[in-house]
């Protein structure tokens, strides 16, 4: 003898169309629909405008020049990053960035948590930990015009990167680093 | 952790894409609609991914996708109007020889759309159908006029 199979009466559940087919159509709810679509189309254009232009970084709007007031950097960068994808910061130097034949840059630690530092060409010939940060020095002659640091950013939020010539101005980025 | 969620977002972003991109996949997807689907899909994988190619980041991302999806289901089956939400309402398109051609604007078809399912079920002409809907799958079903 079998297990008693559960069994249910059909009703009239599905909403009919002229009273004549079981659809379960809902013009009501698919007017409402249409509406939420024509804002997400609006709002998709408005992303992929805002995409193209920078606005969420690699391009236009996304790309950054900063100058010390005392000449003794320049720099390019991204003030919008993404996570995890590559970029490049350049430092170019001023003639009273050198001092003793050599150059010397403080970055802060940012650079390397948040922004994930990857590469810096050409390498320093000396690297330290100094505070909250390192200390980049080049001797050998002749020096670097610039300098660039290949990033790949490895946390989402924002970034403060403090870069410094030791007894020169300092220069303080915040860069937003988008998922 | 982070590609469990990625593995959630890129799935309900894509149901949303697609949802609102059109509904015309089975028999009416055409190939540009073909283009649109692996597009997204392989544009989604690779940032679901990452640079983590390890046995353990597939499992959990498939795991999280099987999961959202069982999850979605499950709401589809206890609440009607996020059923209505994720799969949509069927549309009557053309009832007793009348179009309804705001329905067939809004839903990007057209009456070539509706013959070629007509001819499906063996129809030869406009006349022949009674009723045509789009059903929640995309696909035009087709009810014959009475002789």
């Amino acid at each position: 003898m079998p297990a008693d199979i559960e069994t249910k009466q059909i009703e009239d559940s599905v909403a009919k169309n002229n009273n004549e087919v079981a659809v379960g159509s809902d013009l009501e709810f698919q007017r409402r629909w249409w509406r939420f679509e024509h804002i997400l189309w609006l709002a998709l254009t408005a992303l992929v405008i805002l995409d193209a232009l920078g606005f969420f970084g690699r391009g236009w709007f996304a790309k950054a020049e900063a100058k010390t007031p005392d000449g003794s950097m320049r720099i390019e960068y991204e003030r919008i990053e993404r996570f995890g994808a590559p970029s490049l910061l350049t430092i170019h130097f001023g003639q009273n960035a050198v001092r003793n034949g050599g150059i010397q840059l403080w970055a802060s630690d940012s650079l390397l948590h948040e922004l994930g530092s990857q590469r810096l060409i050409p390498q320093a010939d000396r690297s330290a930990l100094d505070g909250h940060g390192i200390l980049y020095t080049w001797v050998a002659a002749p020096q670097p015009d610039s300098v660039q640091f290949s990033m790949q950013p490895a946390k989402v939020g924002s970034a403060w990167l403090t870069l410094r010539v030791p007894g020169a101005d300092q220069m303080r980025l915040k860069i937003a680093i988008f998922p | 952790m982070g590609g469990v969620w990625r593995g959630v977002f890129g799935y309900l972003f894509l149901v949303l894409m697609v949802r609102v991109a059109g509904r015309r996949p089975g028999k009416q997807i055409t190939p540009f609609e073909f283009v649109f689907v692996f597009f997204a899909g392989g544009l989604t994988l690779t940032s679901m991914v990452g640079d983590d190619r390890s046995l353990l980041n597939a499992v959990g991302l498939i795991a999280s996708i099987a999961l959202t999806h069982f999850l979605m289901v499950w709401a589809r089956q206890h609440w009607p109007v996020f059923g209505r939400i994720a799969d949509g309402t069927p549309l009557v398109l053309l009832e007793k020889g009348r179009w309804r051609p705001d329905t067939m604007r809004r839903m990007r078809l057209q009456h070539d759309d509706v013959m070629a399912a007509a001819r499906d079920k063996g129809l030869e002409r406009l006349d022949q159908i009674a009723y045509a809907f789009l059903e929640r799958n995309g696909e035009i079903s087709i009810i014959p006029a009475e002789d």
